[in-house]
């Protein structure tokens, strides 16, 4: 039977076969299109919120380690600089030490030779007081003409030179 | 004013009507689109990929938006009404079938399944009790304001949504039938002698040649109906309804395809605010 429906009308029916069209095509499009889609886009923005995260945790860490590398640098150059001023400070105490010294033995060295010069002046005016004392006996010998016994007049010889010796 | 044709009549009086098979056809329609569309998804798309993506997107935005965040498992319910109420609109065009919402039973059952779908929701939520103890508030006194809402609700989505699609086709098949009338008349008039359908020739072709030579259009299109109309009248014939070219098209670039759209995003915002409605965030119950 072919005819015409009433413009403005409700066919149970069609309204069935409507309901049914409707609930297959929203099944379909949403396992079909709806879901599949829409995870794509949830995974690709997960991916890429994951890359940013670790593009920023490993910024940071760089950044932490470049702070701790220039500490230890600091660090490093504190030392060697404690490290330069210990040796500068150890080898100017070495050197006052090693001058001193050296000052020490040169005065300890120009006062035996301070001591040696007086003993050999002392030694030498001995000598040339005997020698003296020996030719003045030959000298007054030959003047007096006799032989003046030379263990009579020593001590009179020796008073002589001792006055000639403080006069000179 | 006929409504939709009845092709078959099956036991059990099961009618398989014009917007029986548009209904179904949309189904196929849709659901072919989206096995092909959704096939093949890649983390860097293609073209074909973005633009599905971006319709995706625009989708859920739009739920995400009018019904809040925690309602975004219901994109894919409005995706496809709005889907099937564009395409049910547009098959009207096509000329083979009629549009499957210009039919009071589909609109209706849609409406009627947004308040089915919102009371589902209430009774979910509060129990049959706490949905029916709804129609007591604020005040007692409103219940059966309320009850004519629930009831006005759907049936003014159902209207609203056939009305303007079947009372655009009723429009433009009233405009085609006022065309052919007139240029009917027009041609009797022009063709009761040969010298006025000349003059009229002549008139047109010289309309014509000033519009191509001032390049302006409305000359070009008198000029253009003149020489048709003289023509046609001096060949005898009569009968050709001439006028229906152009006129129609610019009324079903409204009626068909701006009306069918914005009908279609009506009734799914409309879905959406009133399924929103029965499903606040979870803060607040």
């Amino acid at each position: 039977m072919t005819g015409f429906e009433s413009f403005v009308g409700i066919n149970p029916w069609t309204a069935l076969f409507t309901f049914c069209n409707m609930l297959i095509t929203f099944s379909v499009l949403k396992h079909f299109l709806f879901e599949p889609v829409k995870k794509m886009i949830d995974d690709r923005q997960n991916e890429i919120d994951t890359m940013y995260a670790d593009a920023d945790a490993a910024k940071q860490k760089a950044a932490a380690l470049e702070t701790e590398y220039q500490a230890h640098l600091q660090s490093i150059k504190d030392e060697r600089d404690a490290m330069l001023r210990e040796a500068t400070r150890r080898a100017q105490k070495r050197e006052e030490e090693i001058v001193g010294e050296a000052k020490t033995e040169a005065a300890n060295i120009r006062a035996a030779a301070e001591a040696d010069i007086a003993q050999e002046r002392k030694k030498a005016v001995n000598d040339l007081k005997n020698e003296i004392g020996g030719m003045a006996v030959e000298i007054a010998g030959k003047v007096v003409e006799r032989e003046i016994k030379q263990q009579d007049h020593q001590a009179l010889i020796d008073e002589f030179i001792q006055n000639v010796g403080d006069a000179s | 004013m006929n409504g939709p044709k009845i092709y078959w009549t099956l036991p059990l009086g099961i009618t398989i009507t014009q917007t029986t098979v548009a209904s179904f056809v949309v189904m196929v329609l849709l659901c072919t689109a989206a096995v092909v569309l959704g096939r093949n998804l890649e983390k860097r798309p293609g073209r074909r990929q973005v633009l599905v993506e971006k319709g995706v997107t625009m989708l859920y935005d739009m739920v995400g938006d009018t019904m809040g965040k925690h309602n975004l498992y219901w994109a894919p319910y409005m995706g496809a009404l709005f889907l099937s109420s564009v395409c049910g609109s547009f098959i009207g065009m096509t000329g083979i079938f009629r549009s499957a919402t210009a039919d009071l039973s589909t609109t209706a059952t849609w409406a009627i399944m947004t308040s089915l779908l919102c009371w589902g929701c209430s009774i979910k939520r509060n129990g049959i009790g706490g949905w029916l103890k709804g129609f007591t508030e604020p005040v007692v006194v409103m219940t059966p304001m309320n009850l004519v809402s629930e009831i006005a609700q759907p049936l003014s989505m159902a209207f609203r949504h056939f009305g303007n699609i079947a009372g655009g086709s009723v429009l433009t098949s009233l405009v085609y039938t006022a065309l052919a009338t007139c240029s009917a008349l027009l041609l009797g008039l022009v063709g009761k002698s040969v010298v006025i359908g000349a003059a009229v020739l002549v008139i047109g072709i010289a309309l014509l040649v000033a519009g191509v030579k001032n390049k302006k259009l409305a000359k070009k299109i008198f000029g253009i109906v003149f020489i048709a109309t003289g023509a046609l009248s001096l060949l005898g014939l009569t009968g050709v309804p001439y006028l229906e070219v152009g006129i129609p098209g610019i009324l079903s670039l409204y009626f068909d395809v701006f009306s069918g759209g914005v009908q279609a995003l009506v009734f799914s915002l409309l879905t959406m605010v009133y399924v929103g409605n029965a499903c606040p965030p979870p803060e607040e119950v």
